[in-house]
């Protein structure tokens, strides 16, 4: 018997061979897409838990609230580490320092190398389980030792054995290779927290703490002088009990706030730990708490993937249906040589079964295909999980579900047939079948329509932002990291040397790059200034020319210049600082800092210069030349640009030859920013797409039982003198209904999650109405285009034709 | 003259020979006249009243209709035509499901553009003639095959048709019925000027007409 069903199956298959590929066709897509999907969040869940103690890590944040505003911040003072471990021994197993990551030249004979590294504390390499090649975990301990990748071994020595080579860092210590640690894979972090500053970059070295500390004077005095009230150093720590975190937060939380400074103290600083787990998903925080993060793409996605398996599953039922009458003769046959109910159930269960199968087989075929293509979009490197057996019993989880829940209508409606009645020719399908068909219907398109909707929405938002004013010029402007200090004192010299060459235009050193802020302080004072306000103000640190490099705009006042002596202290202020502060007429009123007064000499257009979708902080510029780290440039527009850039090199490796040049575009780096939102954008698209690709397989099954049951009231329309407009507009009409009826249903919908979504962004659109018009507009095109064949298929038919059947 | 058929044909090719459905047919139909098709099954009763009623085409001969010469008019004049001239009468009646008697009265009206209290006027009008103004709520299943077909001619009716074609117009109705199709026939006839093709089996039916047109095989006998 079941052979039987099995070689009925097959032969429907192979005999509707358009039916067949429009069915599995539909649902292998709708697999490809829940299967990437579930790929995607697998690699999104499985962040960090690589490291063996993941469970146990967690690294140290601090909340601070400045006139009511609370920050969340991942900086702390030197003694904090020391303290915890003082103290709190109990508690923590390890705590360990580290600083930021950042690039460091690497020199080894004649190769300079910019690598990507942190100086850290000992205890992290057995903190964070480095699986080490080479070397011991105590390859730390030596403050003169350093540990490297797999891959900078390779890159430094070749094939020769790594262990006790001698190299320089920064041309300032000699280090020696201690250890060697396996490549950490694309989903572990040890520096996820900073993952909004696009720190993704590889950890190509980890050099012992107590070199930081005999290399960087400041970090001595932070050392020495125990200073509380300074911010520059990151805190990771390893706790004996997994579930002991929150009485440890309880613990903790006041330890900042009872040894730092009085002024300090006025931002009620409070500590707390962020369990490794939470790193990569849940890395936002809003006032203070946590907001979600990447677990939010998560979410959405998740449920997108449902939606559109759904999507597939409706599709499957519906054709399924549409094509009952077809069948309603094998049914007829069947049940009056014996078959019962049940058997017939079985029977088309099992139909449904073997079209699942055979989409799924080609949903993995295009998973496999389509891997490298959706990787590249995602930016992620899975892999096909062929060997994973919760991979293959997902699958079939699956297959099972899917073929039940596609497959159970049409098998009720199919087995429900009556003989007599079917054998005779004379079975319609009632109304009930028909509504409940539209209904599946109207769920599709309000899918397709959310989908689109959102996939508007996240361009306009990304298309807002990129049309935001920046404040300057980021054409042709191009950045170089300062990595040694070779480039001291040497300013006059290279700008000169830089122009000369005609590449560059103007050339001004600055503390930040131009799309990040590096520096903020407190403790600002002028006149009228309420004595309650704690200030924060971002300070940007530049040469005499940086106005004239980046191209600002001066609204009020004017810029620095070289022929006033006096500007050496002087200020310049974007207008949120002036806003912030509360200046009136700003041009020549004086701040008092810590260090001395500062007059105003003039106001700029806001710089935007951290995230696009943020407004910008109030931030002042003043000139110090031993503060900077970047060198700006501005390219002559008219030059070729690589020989330009050639040049540049030429210029810069004259004064500092030993340091390998990295530079940077201005507006690559700005168009980084978007990238989260940009793929987000593609990846909505691709999947609206499908989604309405899926559900216009849908509408044309139903169609297609719409023209067939219809073909007897269109014949006699057309005798009574209905014209074939006449009858396209009568037959469109319903499908046109449906996607209306399926827009008031996707708006609010739509409308609550992108407005949830826009929330992210403080700078962000309001979502115009003519969204979801459009979007209704392009469904309802793209549908009536689908329907279109069928409709003018039933309309042009000569009624005598479809009349004669009785 | 209403109508002329001069030396129709039509054909279809089937395993390399052509089946002739209608051969060398030659009919003039008069206003007024009342005329009765017969024939066995297969005769080609039904291609020729489709032929006549602009349904079907034919492949070979000349038809003029009222002044026009049908074979030479393009599709949707052709279509004007019969809409404007030529009402239909089914044997299984045709009347749509979803639609009360009063709705599918009203039907081919709206095809052809008249304003809405025309419509309703003569949708009333009908229902008078019909003695049907009771059932006009009612949808066709609820009433019986002689109420079904009687709605049925008083539709083909509605928009004052020169002619009305009648494929088997009783052939799903008891005798009884019948004769009453029939006799409402005779009067549309007799009193109305109403010009009437209609197929049948009958004899009896086929003695209602002032004419009798025999065929066999596709052709006139």
């Amino acid at each position: 018997m079941f052979k039987s069903y099995l070689k009925i199956a097959w032969r429907n298959l192979l005999k509707n061979k358009a039916h067949s590929s429009i069915n599995i066709g539909g649902l292998a897509l709708g697999f490809s897409v829940a299967m990437f999907i579930g790929l995607w969040i697998h690699d999104e869940k499985s962040f960090n838990t690589n490291f063996k103690n993941h469970e146990h890590i967690a690294q140290v944040l601090m909340n601070k609230t400045d006139n009511g505003e609370t920050r969340t911040r991942y900086n702390h003072p030197y003694p904090l580490a020391d303290e915890l471990r003082r103290v709190y021994s109990d508690d923590f197993k390890y705590v360990a320092m580290s600083s930021f990551p950042g690039d460091n030249v690497l020199s080894f004979k004649e190769k300079n190398l910019n690598m990507h590294g942190a100086f850290m504390e000992k205890d992290v390499l057995r903190m964070f389980s480095f699986n080490m090649l080479k070397g011991s975990l105590d390859a730390l301990n030596d403050s003169n030792a350093i540990v490297i990748s797999a891959s900078t071994a390779q890159t430094l020595f070749g094939n020769e054995d790594p262990l006790g080579q001698a190299m320089r860092l920064n041309n300032d210590a000699v280090v020696t290779v201690k250890g060697v640690f396996e490549e950490l894979p694309n989903n572990a972090n040890v520096f996820e927290s900073l993952a909004a500053f696009s720190e993704t970059k590889k950890l190509d070295f980890i050099a012992p703490w107590n070199l930081y500390v005999s290399m960087y004077d400041w970090v001595r005095t932070a050392r020495d002088r125990k200073l509380w009230d300074n911010n520059s150093y990151l805190v990771f720590v390893e706790i004996y009990n997994q579930s002991a975190m929150q009485s440890i937060n309880q613990k903790i939380e006041k330890v900042l706030y009872d040894n730092v400074s009085e002024a300090t103290k006025r931002s009620e600083p409070q500590i707390f730990l962020h369990p490794m787990k939470d790193w990569h998903l849940k890395s936002s925080f809003k006032n203070g708490v946590s907001s979600g993060g990447a677990i939010q793409y998560v979410r959405m996605f998740g449920i997108i993937g449902v939606f559109v398996l759904l999507l597939a599953c409706i599709n499957f039922m519906n054709l399924s249906t549409a094509r009952a009458q077809k069948r309603a003769k094998e049914v007829g046959v069947r049940k009056t040589v014996g078959s019962n109910k049940n058997q017939l159930i079985r029977q088309f269960l099992l139909e449904s079964l073997v079209v699942t199968f055979c989409a799924f087989l080609l949903a993995c075929a295009l998973v496999v295909l389509l891997l490298p293509a959706f990787n590249q979009l995602a930016d992620k490197q899975l892999v096909f999980p062929f060997a994973k057996p919760l991979f293959w019993s997902v699958g079939l989880g699956l297959i099972l579900i899917t073929s039940l829940l596609a497959g159970s209508y049409p098998a009720l409606y199919l087995s429900s047939f009556r003989p007599v009645k079917v054998l005779k020719g004379t079975v319609r399908p009632g109304k009930s079948t028909v509504s409940f068909r539209k209904a599946l219907v109207v769920v599709q398109f309000t899918v397709s329509i959310i989908l689109v909707s959102g996939t508007i929405v996240v361009n306009q938002q990304i298309q807002h932002s990129k049309d935001r004013p920046t404040g300057y010029d980021k054409n042709n402007l191009i950045m170089v990291e300062k990595t040694t200090d070779e480039f001291e004192g040497k300013y006059n010299a290279l700008r000169d040397a830089l122009q000369k060459s005609e590449a560059v235009l103007e050339m001004a050193e600055s503390s930040s790059p131009m799309t990040e802020v590096w520096h903020s302080n407190g403790g600002y004072e002028w006149e009228g200034k309420n004595p309650d306000f704690t200030t924060n103000i971002v300070s940007f640190y530049v040469s005499h020319d940086y106005g004239k490099t980046v191209d600002w705009e001066i609204k009020e006042g004017r810029d620095f210049r070289r022929d006033f002596a006096s500007d050496s202290t002087a200020y310049v202020l974007n207008e949120a600082a002036i806003a912030y502060m509360g200046l009136e007429n700003p041009i020549g009123k004086t701040i008092r800092w810590y260090d001395g007064e500062h007059q105003v000499i003039g106001v700029v257009k806001n710089l935007l210069t951290e995230s696009p979708f943020e407004p910008v902080k109030p931030a002042i510029y003043s000139i110090d030349y031993n503060e900077t780290n970047w060198i700006n440039l501005k390219l002559t527009p008219e030059k070729n640009l690589a020989h330009s850039l050639e040049q540049i090199e030429v210029e810069l490796a004259k004064f500092a030859p030993d340091v390998p040049i990295d530079y940077q575009f201005v507006d690559d780096a700005f168009g980084n920013k978007f990238k989260t939102e940009e793929r987000m954008r593609k990846l909505s698209g691709i999947f609206s797409v499908l989604a309405i690709l899926i559900s216009c397989l849908g509408l044309f099954g139903l169609a297609t039982f719409m023209a067939e049951r219809r073909t007897k009231e269109i014949g006699i329309r057309k005798i009574m003198g209905a014209s074939i407009p006449n009858l396209l507009k009568m037959l469109s009409k319903d499908f046109v209904l449906l996607i209306l009826l399926s827009g008031l249903v996707a708006i609010p919908v739509a409308y609550y999650f992108m407005q949830q979504w826009l929330e992210n962004y403080t700078y962000h659109i309001k979502i115009p109405w003519w969204v979801f018009g459009l979007a209704i507009l392009c469904v309802l095109l793209v549908s009536l285009f689908t329907v279109s064949y069928q409709v003018v298929r039933a309309a042009i038919i000569n009624p005598v034709n479809s009349l004669r059947t009785e | 003259m209403l109508l002329q058929l001069n030396n129709i044909f039509k054909w279809v090719n089937s395993g390399g020979q052509r089946i002739f459905l209608l051969k060398d047919i030659n009919l003039q139909v008069e206003e007024g006249e009342f005329i009765s098709v017969m024939g066995p099954s297969g005769s080609g009763k039904s291609t020729l009243l489709n032929v006549i009623g602009m349904l079907d085409t034919f492949d070979e001969g000349e038809y003029h209709f009222l002044d026009e010469s049908v074979h030479t008019l393009k599709e949707k004049h052709r279509a004007n035509l019969y809409k404007e001239y030529i009402g239909f009468v089914f044997q299984s009646y045709h009347l749509l499901d979803e639609l009360t008697v009063q709705e599918n009265l009203e039907m081919p009206l709206l095809y052809k553009k008249y304003k809405g209290a025309e419509r309703k006027a003569m949708v009333a009008d009908m229902l008078d003639r019909f003695n049907i103004v009771g059932k006009k709520d009612l949808f066709p299943a609820q009433l019986s095959g002689g109420q079904q077909q009687l709605v049925g001619v008083a539709r083909a009716l509605i928009a004052n048709p020169k002619l009305i074609l009648a494929d088997e117009p009783t052939g799903n109705l008891n005798s009884q019925q019948s004769e009453e199709i029939m006799e409402l026939f005779k009067k549309l006839n007799q009193e109305d000027g109403v010009t009437i093709i209609q197929v049948t089996h009958s004899e009896k039916n086929a003695a209602y007409g002032s004419r009798i047109v025999n065929l066999l095989d596709g052709r006139k006998v």
